[in-house]
């Protein structure tokens, strides 16, 4: 780990920032975009990257929460359950970086980052809401006003075990390698589960706070994660993520999902090329 | 039951977004005097426990939503939701565990 001067603390922050800003525009948590950078620029092992990363996970997923509190687009039901998934993956994962080679962690990055790219290209232009304020949700859809479509859209969760497998898959990512998994549970939700792309985001962002404080405290307790570095990391995040928010709103889901695929690609490459032959 | 448009499930969101605002503005203070403090080259005791202060309340925050979504579904007497709910309480219990062990 390199020593943690004032200039390392404050190209943290702007690293924060951009990664935050970035995160909250493409639908993701930042880390994704944070963990390379603390890796593979400023020489962080992926261990600590990754634990830096989950408190900013946490942090985003908190102010995320905070401000989209009252708006319906939060299935709280339907994110406790998964969390339940979510929780124990990440416990596992937490556990298994301590054993895993820093090669073994990059290319599992890297795989993780090109799965996702891919995922997310192929189903660009699923929609599955129903524009029908009556419509029975169930037991665990949600219904919301959305903004795009400009009427009241209700949902039903389909393929519940799906979403709790690629919950489970997402949190012991999330832990293994600091990413909110986000990037996992949203086009998952929203292309076979049911879940439009809004709330599918905010369900997840809710959601990853809890999983990321599993695998946070595991990193701690193991010695992996200083206050010292999580401090720059998480204010830089905040203020990305709040300038971020205001530019989201207009942002159209299209061209997100195809600069979020290729913003993967890139993060794939370099991962690959610094895991060696 | 029907949840999510509930009025119930309003209020448990109005109290979360409550509970995560308290917490994010609490740590990232923390984590902002700590850091100024470090910064203008003052890092002593005070910024020695502001940091992992900060620290601890970011850590602590999506654990305390959950135990008020726990208070919330105990009141609604929705069983399922209070078990899968103490769940996830359990598991970051373990995450301590296995942590500091």
């Amino acid at each position: 780990m390199p020593p943690l001067t004032v200039p390392l603390a404050l190209i943290i922050f702007a690293a924060g920032a951009v990664a935050g800003g970035l995160g909250i525009v493409l639908g993701l948590g930042g880390g994704i975009l944070l963990v390379p950078f603390l890796s593979l620029a400023l020489g962080f092992p992926l261990k600590s990257a990754a634990a830096i990363s989950l408190t900013t996970v946490i942090a985003t997923s908190s102010a995320v929460a905070a401000a989209r509190a009252g708006n319906q687009l939060m299935n709280l039901r339907l994110g406790m359950l998964l969390e339940v998934a979510t929780v124990a993956g990440g416990l596992l994962g937490g556990i298994t970086a301590q054993a895993i080679a820093e090669s073994t962690l990059q290319r599992i990055f890297g795989l993780v980052a090109i799965v996702v790219a891919v995922i997310v290209l192929g189903r660009i232009n699923r929609r599955n809401v129903i524009c029908d304020a009556n419509a029975d949700p169930g037991r665990l859809g949600g219904r919301f006003y959305d903004a795009e479509s400009g009427c009241v859209v209700t949902y039903r969760v389909r393929r519940l075990p799906l979403a709790l497998f690629a919950s489970f898959v997402a949190g012991n990512l999330s832990s293994l390698l600091g990413i909110g998994g986000g990037v996992i549970k949203v086009p998952i939700l929203n292309a076979w589960c049911g879940v439009p792309l809004r709330a599918a985001a905010a369900t997840s962002a809710l959601m990853i706070g809890v999983t990321a404080t599993g695998g946070a405290i595991i990193y701690y307790g193991r010695g992996d994660l200083q206050a010292l570095a999580a401090a720059p990391a998480v204010l830089g995040v905040q203020i990305g993520s709040w300038a971020g928010m205001r530019f989201a709103e207009h942002a159209s889901v299209r061209w997100l999902k195809v600069l979020m695929a290729a913003v993967l690609m890139v993060v794939a490459g370099l991962m690959f090329a610094r895991s060696g032959p | 039951m029907r949840s999510s448009d509930g009025r119930d499930a309003g209020r448990l969101e109005k109290v979360i977004g409550r509970v995560m605002w308290i917490g994010t503005v609490t740590s990232s203070a923390c984590f902002a005097a700590g850091l100024f403090l470090t910064i203008i080259g003052r890092g002593g005791t005070l910024a020695r426990v502001l940091l992992p202060a900060g620290l601890f309340i970011l850590l602590a925050t999506p654990a305390a939503r959950v135990i008020v979504s726990v208070v919330e579904y105990i009141s609604e007497r929705d069983w399922l939701f209070v078990a899968l709910t103490l769940t996830v309480l359990l598991a970051l219990a373990a995450s301590v565990w296995a942590a500091f062990l």
